[in-house]
């Protein structure tokens, strides 16, 4: 069937209390206000299901304090309560009230993987959009510069800087710095980092909300697909993911003779794609709508999770014997076996 | 026509997908077969205060609500010299006028209205957050929507009340979110289901008195008559599809990220229309070319050319004969001239032949429950 049509999905079904803080602009359910909050378990785990919008009180109890995403606001009869600034849920940590908010652009923090996109050439910096509130900046200096030895930038790397990285072009790269405003400083110092090419580019909701990528051990990792040899898998903190055919590393390459690898890697700023076969590009394709379908079913997206989805994937495709989009109820079906796999 | 948005996509990204499309089959990034659509939510009458209203919501997460409203208008009419009041257009003295003749049944009064409908009747206004109204995107989108709507003819003519009254009827079109690909098809299945559920109040009044209808709204009748039997009444508003090619490869319901690597993209309006023998076929009413998006986006550099990639540096004629005798296999070239005449046959074909694309999108639409 080319194409199925769907009736609009039944909106979740209410909360089964009733909504907890909505009531405590009024005195007499005060009481039972702060009996919701003190339900809540203390520590990390973000219990509250409820969702709390901006602007709305959260408590009037002086016991508490505020943390993100909360202001204070005195109300008539001078009594300053707590309010949320975000929509998203409660988080309490002993005493301390936080709103968890449901969506967030990413916030970039110190030595996260990223993967970038340029937006701006700059006369000695790229700004680069990495999904955050503020292009990041990367640094002529924080490149590595080919020729052989690491060396300082000349005036000749400045006026071959789109040669480098022109604008649209993708990098991989870690949050080295972070200023005042919470702009982030790139580099890509490193030889796992760099342009990005042989591969597909997707965008999920990084960091904030259930789902999408979230930091883990490993963000770069390799996945032996059944018929299109390996496709590697760069999930960027900030939710925007690369998957592309593996190219082989050359052995024993280190930080420590960074300048040898340099000057051996000359396709390090190539935009020339590689030949990637048929079944790779169907393997990325395959991978790609993993991740999708996992974004849609509300699961993180992390090494473990994207390898048991394409496990299924796989599995789905034995038992339907077709292989092709995994949208809709096949997603649905390949989320459940990753969601089941786990517990 | 007017490229919709500039595709920022990195040269090996473009090439990347290009080449995969361009293989046969097509590998489609998202595991979609070449006629295959995105799953789509769709209701219809959503909104109580309008004569019929539809809302789509496609997989990529683009929502569109449409809203047809009709209402009774004054026609501009003339006082002809006899003093006799007759409706412009329709000049009565000798004409065969349809005031002289009584006519009871419904069939009469099908052809009576036949060719007496104003294309100006009808309203499209299209409404996409951050664009104002006049912007070259919402203009060329409404105008290709009411090409399609009044090609068949007949919409005006049902809007004919009497010969100083007709109904406007205006179609309001709001995308609800950014357009993250090109909108047409979101906007025009939409309206194709708010038409189709689209009902008129029943008319009480005769002839050319001033309109009087039935406040039952049970008793109203749907614009396009819905019959269970395929008789020649059976009509259906148009359905307006993209399609796009690649190489020799024809691709329906193109992504955003597979529109900005098109050699052509063709927009294909077809409406289904009875044969004698009453089977349904699909004609096609309208055909416009879209301006894909791909040819403003910017060439990849060839490693070979690539000074920072371990290139050489070549004299000015030295890389363009190697651009050239490359045609856009190894980088990105953004694609040059126009499209082969028996890739767009190819293309209406793969619309409208029977089990074609179009009618399994229409079958899918008839099967919305309101």
């Amino acid at each position: 069937m080319p194409i199925s049509v769907l009736p609009p999905a039944p909106a979740p079904a209410p909360f089964a209390n009733k909504p907890q803080y909505g009531h405590s602009l009024d005195d007499d359910f005060e009481d039972e206000d702060e009996m919701d909050i003190d339900s809540l378990p203390t520590g990390h785990q973000r219990t509250s299901q409820t969702i709390l919008t901006p602007g709305q009180l959260v408590t009037q109890d002086p016991q508490w304090m505020r943390g993100h995403g909360t202001f204070p606001l005195e109300d008539r009869n001078s009594v300053t309560g707590i309010h949320s600034t975000l929509a998203g849920t409660l988080q309490k940590t002993n005493k301390l009230l936080s709103i968890i908010p449901l969506r967030a652009r990413y916030t970039p923090e110190i030595g996260e993987l990223v993967i970038g996109r340029i937006v701006e050439v700059q006369s000695r910096r790229w700004k680069v959009d990495v999904a955050a509130p503020l292009l990041a900046n990367l640094l002529l200096s924080s490149i590595n510069l080919p020729g052989g030895i690491l060396r300082k930038r000349t005036s000749v790397d400045e006026l071959n800087i789109r040669s480098y990285f022109s604008e649209g072009e993708l990098l991989v790269a870690e949050v080295q710095q972070l200023f005042h405003d919470g702009s982030a400083s790139l580099h890509t110092r490193s030889l796992k980092y760099g342009k990005l090419r042989n591969g597909y580019f997707l965008s999920v909701s990084g960091m904030g909300g259930g789902s999408g990528v979230v930091r883990a051990k490993r963000q770069i990792f390799t996945i032996q697909t059944r018929r299109g040899g390996e496709v590697d898998c760069i999930l960027g903190v900030n939710g925007y993911i690369w998957l592309a055919k593996h190219v082989a590393e050359k052995e024993g390459v280190g930080m420590n003779k960074l300048e040898e690898a340099a000057a051996a890697d000359t396709g390090m700023y190539s935009s020339q794609n590689d030949e990637i076969g048929a079944e790779t590009r169907g393997e990325i394709g395959r991978v790609g709508g993993c991740i999708r379908a996992l974004v849609e079913g509300g699961v993180k997206v992390e090494e473990g999770t994207v390898k048991r989805a394409y496990e299924a994937s796989l599995e789905v495709d034995e038992v339907d014997g077709e292989e092709d989009y995994l949208g809709a109820e096949r997603g649905r079906t390949v989320v459940e076996m990753v969601l089941s796999g786990r517990g | 026509m007017a490229p919709y948005t500039n595709i920022p996509l990195s040269p090996a990204e473009l090439s990347y997908l290009h080449n995969s499309l361009s293989q046969n089959p097509p590998i489609r990034p998202d595991g979609r077969s070449p006629t295959q659509f995105r799953p789509l939510v769709a209701e219809t009458d959503i909104l109580p205060s309008t004569n019929g209203s539809a809302r789509i919501c496609f997989a990529d997460g683009t929502e569109a609500v449409v809203g047809v409203k009709a209402e009774v208008e004054q026609s501009r009419t003339f006082v002809s010299a006899t003093g006799e009041v007759g409706a412009e257009g329709v000049l009565g003295l000798g004409a065969g006028g349809v005031g002289d003749v009584d006519m009871d049944e419904e069939d009469d009064e099908q052809t009576s209205r036949a060719g007496k409908g104003e294309e100006t009747w009808l309203e499209v206004a299209i409404e996409i957050p951050g664009m104002r109204d006049d912007d070259a995107l919402p203009v060329f989108l409404s105008a290709m929507l009411t090409e399609a709507l009044l090609a068949d003819g007949e919409l005006k003519d049902r809007l004919w009340i009497n010969r100083r009254f007709h109904w406007r009827l205006y179609i309001d079109i709001l995308l609800l979110s950014q357009p993250f690909s090109y909108p047409l098809p979101l906007l025009s299945l939409t309206t194709h289901l708010a038409l189709l559920s689209t009902r008129m109040p029943a008319l009480l009044s005769e002839k050319d008195e001033d309109p009087l209808f039935n406040d039952d709204w049970e008793a109203s009748h749907f614009l396009y008559p819905q019959s269970e039997g395929r008789s020649e009444s059976q009509r259906k508003p148009p359905v307006t599809l993209l399609v796009m090619s690649v190489g020799e490869n024809i691709i329906a319901d193109p992504s955003r990220e597979e529109l900005a690597v098109a050699d052509a993209v063709v927009a294909i309006s077809v409406a289904p229309s009875s044969t004698p023998d009453n089977e349904m076929v699909l004609k096609t009413l309208a055909l416009r070319t879209v301006d894909p998006p791909s040819r403003l986006t910017g060439a990849g550099v060839p490693t070979a050319l690539n000074t920072t990639a371990g290139g050489t540096s070549l004299t000015a004629a030295e890389a363009l004969v190697l651009r050239e005798k490359d045609q856009g296999q190894t980088v990105w070239r953004p694609p040059r001239g126009g499209v082969k005449r028996a890739v767009i046959t190819r293309m209406i074909k793969l619309v409208t032949e029977q089990g074609g694309v179009g009618q399994e999108v229409l079958e899918g639409l008839a099967g919305v429950e309101t």
